[in-house]
């Protein structure tokens, strides 16, 4: 028997206390809007201020039920522990996974350790340096001084290499040096199309003045090539003390031959790390960073930093626009709030129609007595394998006005020519969200149906034997069985998929373009439609130049942000309460 | 061959868990030890230690006087059999087995000599071709061993190589592997949790728990002298009949009084004791299935009990009784022993039986410690 | 009652295998429907890619009714569709994707399986962190990036004409955060493997080239297989990074545009849905014949989570 941890719970009733406190300080601050609402509906009663309402109310609920389920959980698990120790027999369980739990457990541990280990980190360069020979004291200043002294030629040029090149870098006119200084302000003199005049040219031409993105892109770069170069010069330092011990001890050091031997040996994963890494830390962490700098800007496409004036930091003005009640009569926290519920509606129905549809279908296929499987499977396939963007394009064709589902319709004598419904981008919202729905089922069976045959195949044939013989039928072998099989091993997939389905832009795009528009928020930026997700409506502020400020990159990006932490908040919650992260033995 | 040291040697895996504290032990040239204990004690990781699969957390591993801590396990010169084969599946048994001389770049000519005299040795030259999953689990485990064998290495390691065969090929290839010993004359250190094996295979055997050395000993060692109640009950099957009981110390003679008999403790083992200088006092007895005596009726010195449970084996017998203060014991009764008037006894129900056994077939543990009052360190 | 009783009792008779063949006449008949409604919009699709009039959209795939009152109206079938891609920007689209699709391949499955080898059979202590920042990291919606990352390659020359080098380094750099799938798979191969290959003597270069790789076909496949997919249907950042150079679309944006406008669709309509089958035919072929491979990664990779 084993000591259950007291730690999920505890997540729970934190996580659960959390939400429901914020939810209630949004609802407090809703009360004397709705009370108003109810005595004068003209003024206050707008349209996106109830959908606010819903969702506050959804979250106390949520919020509620997880500090319920939270403390109940931690009085349970402490009654069974109780009983479990006095049983007297129970073995201690030294390792145990716990997902979120370990993660919030962990978290506090964590940054004490990265703290402590910094401050140890300093500790061993100040001993270093007094304890060194003057090798390794020279070596503080020109890096890979010792190794060269002491026989590791190679390693010491390739410091010495990243030192020079650091510094000139650095001090180079347009250098590290530079775009560091003027990170604070990005930028005094702003770019101009037209700045100067050409004499010879005759035209008024181009300035470049100071460029904010580049110094904000430089920026970022210089201050990861600058860490990179701390932990370079501690790793060279630690490399000295470990040379001189070595040494005094009586030992040979490594050689550069032995250096490059053990990177396809003991140090192969460096080498096979390297590429990726650099590859994900320029191409997408430094994105990530910049992005999550430019919320606390004023970037957009009229001042874009580049060729058209300065942008420059605002602080949390945008977050403050995001969630206002009336900016230039917008009223964005509304459309946030409507579109994030659409989201999530979405998310909901594209990750569970799909589930559960696609089970059946592969249940269908699979079962015993059903003639041509492989065909089936393979024509299902198929809309695997058509890229996404032809299928989805056509059958956005296929249900628009002039489409063949309504000639179809007009054949059949259901609707007259004059009665063709537009399916995509009428002004019936509702009917484009259904079929939005419905389309992305097509899409998404095949995938389903591929992951759910092989997990089917897997389910031990003797479960559903036992059950025949206790006299279970089909529906409750498949809801005793299959189902909880099922998702106990897909469990991570669901929540990887509904967090997918949260951000699936093409889907969404290609089929309606988040249209029919919505003319409650059609003054918010990137002109929103019904069936608009967050992703998209991000996408269209990108490209939608409609306010004074062209596009605005800087509501882009308080929606990024806003979109990661609802995504980590739901993968948080789930996590912490998936079957198959809490009780891993079960059908082990 | 070669001898290995181990000096000190600590595992602390990532989350603190101590798999193996302080292991120090000194195998000769050309000995074979046998890790032995139950899972998760520690000897599988000690022995990848040495394989260098496993990083040495404290102290110091050394093969023919030199320190291998920081070698990479394809520096070790040693061969290693493991549990599950490890077989390359992509390769023919041909392959497999000259995998590794094709590594140190050995002409092909000297691999087909090496290869096909090991194949030759294990009986496998006629599945050279084939790939392992066409083989029986008997013919794998001989490719792990043909491909360990070609390698003229130092030290030879066998990590359970018998454990995913049945009862009988093991028995087989337990046979097969001590034929194999006397061939390769060189060091191995063989891993297992069958105590039979360990006896049967060892020069010395290494018997451990939850990381720590329970003692080191000849076959006979351990099984006569167990230093501990651990190594007790470990080795020799059916284990051990223990049960807590009084020692009483009168004079020069010592007594135990199990079950409310009172037993002499006679031979040596009662001069041990006495040298020993140990007291009166309560203590935990021990007696070996096999040791107990059986008597036809009451008598003097005998202890009354039922029998419960009767497992035949064959040439023996294992009688399950339970004492009158409901103590269980043990007794193994060679079937030939039996007379027609015994064995019609025992088909009763309920049976009664009276048992006894002789002071040296009794073992002494101090019940806090748990260690041999005699042997124990 | 009696009738109910009857009934029951029927059902008995009939047994279970009378039973099992109604259900079974049921599933096959729901199936051959399901077949069909997946199958429409590709039958569609090929048939009007072979209208020649009009060249727009229609509501009727062969009959027109009001062809009656007007001539011009009426549908008419040909091979012109499919001439005229070729003497569009079509064939420059198709190569554009068609490279990029390669080298992608190439470099992304190269990326992937180191970054996967890795981190399924190395112990180092960057490891653990590393892979939850990487969860991290996916929760960040990249549409944004995309606009960063646009800015970054204008500033250094690959937008527009130069578009395609461009787009393959971005594919490449960041495929480095697709390794769970194959390392759900590396996964599953025992590790003694590498340890008897390290005990034998091979290096851990050696291990996976000589033992991993050899094992790990069906992954490589499967990866090279989505990398090599991935490019032809991506549209968004492609059509960024090509902004308003026709000549270095990939199909996906050059289809597109054949429909970006109401105008635009009454002209080139037909032709897209040409283009289209064009676009699938060797993709669906490719995956067809590697169909196998594909299953076994996305059963493996789901089922691992």
């Amino acid at each position: 028997m084993y000591k259950k941890k007291i730690v999920p719970g505890v997540v729970k009733t934190v996580l659960g206390a959390i939400i429901a406190g914020i939810s209630w300080l949004v609802a407090s601050v809703l009360i004397p809007k709705i009370k108003k609402s109810i005595v004068s509906p003209y003024q206050y009663g707008e349209d996106g201020f109830w959908i606010w309402v819903v969702l506050t109310a959804i979250f106390v609920i949520i919020g509620a039920v997880l500090l319920f389920m939270g403390i109940r959980e931690m009085i349970q698990t402490s009654q069974y522990n109780k009983k479990v120790v006095q049983s007297g027999n129970y073995i201690k369980k030294t390792h145990e996974k716990n997902g979120a739990a370990v993660f919030f457990s962990n978290l506090g541990k964590k940054i004490a350790k990265f703290f402590a280990g910094i401050g140890k980190g300093i500790a061993d360069i100040v001993k270093t340096f007094i304890h060194g020979d003057w090798k390794t004291k020279v070596s503080y200043v020109v890096m890979g001084f010792g190794n060269i002294t002491r026989g590791q030629i190679l390693r010491g040029i390739l410091f010495l290499l990243f030192e020079i090149v650091f510094i000139v870098y650095m001090v180079l006119p347009r250098g590290g040096a530079y775009w560091l200084s003027m990170l604070p302000s990005l930028g005094k003199v702003a770019p101009n199309p037209h700045g100067a005049y050409n004499e010879v040219l005759d035209q008024w031409v181009a300035t470049a003045g100071d460029q904010s993105f580049k110094i904000m892109l430089y920026g970022v770069l210089t201050i990861f090539f600058c860490i990179a170069f701390l932990y370079t010069w501690y790793v060279n330092i630690k490399q000295n003390k470990i040379a001189e011990e070595i040494l005094k001890s009586g030992k040979p050091l490594k050689s550069g031959k032995d250096d490059l031997k053990s990177l396809v040996d003991d140090q192969f994963h460096k080498t096979l790390l390297a590429l990726p890494t650099v590859g994900i830390l320029i191409f997408t962490v430094m994105p990530i960073v910049f992005m999550i700098l430019v919320a606390f800007t004023n970037y957009s496409s009229i001042n874009d930093g580049m060729t058209n004036g300065l942008f420059h930091w605002v602080g949390f003005e945008n977050f403050k626009t995001m969630f206002s009640w009336d900016v230039g009569g917008v009223n964005y926290s509304a459309t946030f709030g409507e579109i994030l519920l659409w989201t999530l509606i979405w998310a909901v129905f594209a990750t569970f129609t799909n589930y559960f549809l696609g089970i059946l279908v592969a249940m269908a296929i699979n079962k015993k007595g059903i003639h041509l499987k492989k065909v089936w499977r393979t024509i299902l396939i198929m809309t695997i394998a058509i890229p996404q963007f032809i299928s989805l394009l056509y059958i956005s064709k296929m249900f628009s006005l002039n489409g063949l589902i309504n000639g179809f319709l007009i054949d059949l004598g259901i609707i007259e020519p004059a009665q063709a419904i537009d399916f995509l981008g009428g002004n019936n919202p509702v009917l484009a969200r259904v079929m939005v729905i419905i389309i992305n089922i097509w899409i998404g069976i095949p995938y389903l149906m591929l992951i759910a045959t092989g997990i089917l195949m897997n389910i031990p044939a003797d479960l559903y034997e036992s059950a025949k013989i206790d006299g279970a039928s089909g529906w409750k072998q498949f809801s005793k069985i299959t189902l909880p099989y099922m998702l106990f091993i897909t469990g991570p997939y669901l929540l990887t998929s509904f967090t997918g389905n949260m951000n699936n832009f093409n889907v969404i795009y290609l089929l309606t373009g988040g249209g029919p528009t919505n003319p409650a928020a059609s003054g918010a930026a990137g002109s929103v439609g019904y069936t608009d997700l967050l992703i998209t409506w991000l996408f269209k502020i990108t490209q939608n130049g409609s306010s004074a400020d062209g596009s605005q990159y800087y509501l882009a990006s308080v929606i990024g942000i806003l979109v990661f932490i609802v995504v980590g908040v739901i993968s948080l919650v789930v996590y912490s309460v998936l079957p198959s992260v809490k009780n891993e033995e079960d059908f082990q | 061959m070669a001898s290995v040291k181990l000096t000190n040697v600590k595992k602390v895996y990532d989350n603190n868990v101590v798999a193996v504290h302080d292991f120090n032990l000194d195998i000769k040239d050309k000995e074979f030890v046998v890790f032995v204990g139950p899972s998760g004690c520690g000897k599988s990781t000690t022995l990848r230690m040495v394989a260098g699969l496993e990083e040495i957390s404290g102290g110091t591993v050394e093969i023919d006087g030199e320190v291998v801590n920081d070698l990479q396990p394809k520096d070790r010169n040693i061969a290693m059999v493991f549990q599950n084969y490890a077989l390359y599946p992509h390769m023919t048994v041909y392959d497999n087995i000259a995998f590794s001389l094709r590594l140190k770049k050995v002409p092909e000519d000297v691999i087909y000599a090496k290869v096909t005299n090991a194949a030759e040795i294990l009986g496998i030259t006629q599945y050279l071709m084939r790939k392992p999953r066409a083989l029986s689990g008997g013919q794998r485990q001989r490719v792990a061993i043909g491909r360990a064998m070609v390698r003229d290495s130092k030290v030879f390691l066998m990590d359970e190589p018998l454990s995913n065969l049945d009862a009988k090929l093991r028995n087989q290839m337990r046979a097969e592997i001590i034929l194999l010993r006397q061939k390769l004359d060189t060091t191995f250190i063989y891993v297992t949790h069958d105590q039979t094996e360990a006896m049967t295979l060892g020069d010395r055997i290494v018997i451990m728990k939850d990381g720590y050395i329970m003692q080191v000993g000849t076959p006979m060692e351990v099984f006569e002298k167990p230093s501990n109640l651990f190594v007790a009950e470990f080795i020799g099957a059916p284990k051990m009949n223990i049960l807590k009981t009084n020692l009483v110390k009168e004079g020069n003679r010592y007594f135990v009084t199990p079950c409310g008999a009172k037993l002499e403790v006679t031979g040596e083992k009662g001069k041990l004791l006495a040298d020993k200088g140990v007291q009166s006092g309560e203590i935990l007895l021990g007696a070996r299935p096999e040791h107990i005596l059986l008597a036809d009726g009451p008598a003097e010195n005998h202890i009354p009990c039922k029998l419960e449970v009767k497992e035949m084996m064959g040439s023996e017998l294992h009688l399950h009784v339970i004492t009158e203060d409901g103590t269980r014991w043990i007794v193994r009764v060679p079937t030939i022993d039996l007379n027609q008037e015994q064995r019609e006894h025992l088909e009763k129900n309920d049976a009664e039986l009276y048992i006894t056994f002789e002071g040296k077939a009794m073992h002494f543990f101090d019940p806090e410690t748990e260690k041999n009052l005699i042997y124990g360190e | 009652m009696k009738t109910q009783e009857n009934t029951a009792s029927m059902k008995r008779h009939m047994g279970l295998k009378a039973a099992s063949r109604i259900s079974n006449t049921i599933i096959h008949i729901i199936l051959v429907v399901i077949s069909v409604i997946w199958l429409i919009p590709f039958i569609c699709i090929v048939i009007q890619s072979f209208r020649v009039q009009p060249t727009g959209m229609t509501r009727y795939l062969f009959a027109n009714p009001d062809a009656e009152m007007n001539e011009g109206l009426a549908i008419k079938f040909g091979f012109d569709n499919y001439v005229n891609l070729w003497k569009s920007d079509f064939p420059k689209w198709y190569l554009n994707t068609f490279i990029i699709a390669l080298v992608v391949a190439v470099v992304q499955t190269v990326i992937v399986l180191c970054m996967s080898y890795t981190l399924s059979r190395f112990r180092f202590k960057l490891r653990k962190p590393m892979m939850q920042f990487m969860l991290i990291l996916g929760m960040f919606p990249g549409m944004l990036a995309m606009i960063i990352l646009y800015q970054v390659l204008k500033d250094i020359g690959l937008t527009g004409t130069n578009a395609i080098p461009g787009l393959i380094l971005v594919y490449c750099a960041s495929s480095g955060m697709g390794y769970y799938v194959s390392k759900g798979f590396f996964d599953t191969i025992p590790k003694s493997l590498d340890e008897a290959a390290r005990v034998d003597g091979a290096t851990r270069a050696q291990v996976l080239f000589k033992i991993i790789l050899p094992l790990a076909k069906p992954i490589v496949i499967y990866t090279v297989l989505t990398a090599f997919m991935g490019p032809w249907g991506d549209f968004v950042f492609a059509k960024y990074v090509s902004g308003i150079t026709p000549s270095a679309y990939n199909v996906a944006v050059g289809l597109q545009s054949w429909l970006a406008t109401t105008t635009m669709t009454s002209n080139y309509y037909t032709m897209f849905c040409a283009g289209g089958v064009v676009v699938a035919i060797p993709v669906v072929i490719l995956f067809m014949c590697l169909q196998r491979y594909y299953v076994e990664g996305v059963t493996g990779g789901a089922v691992k989570g």
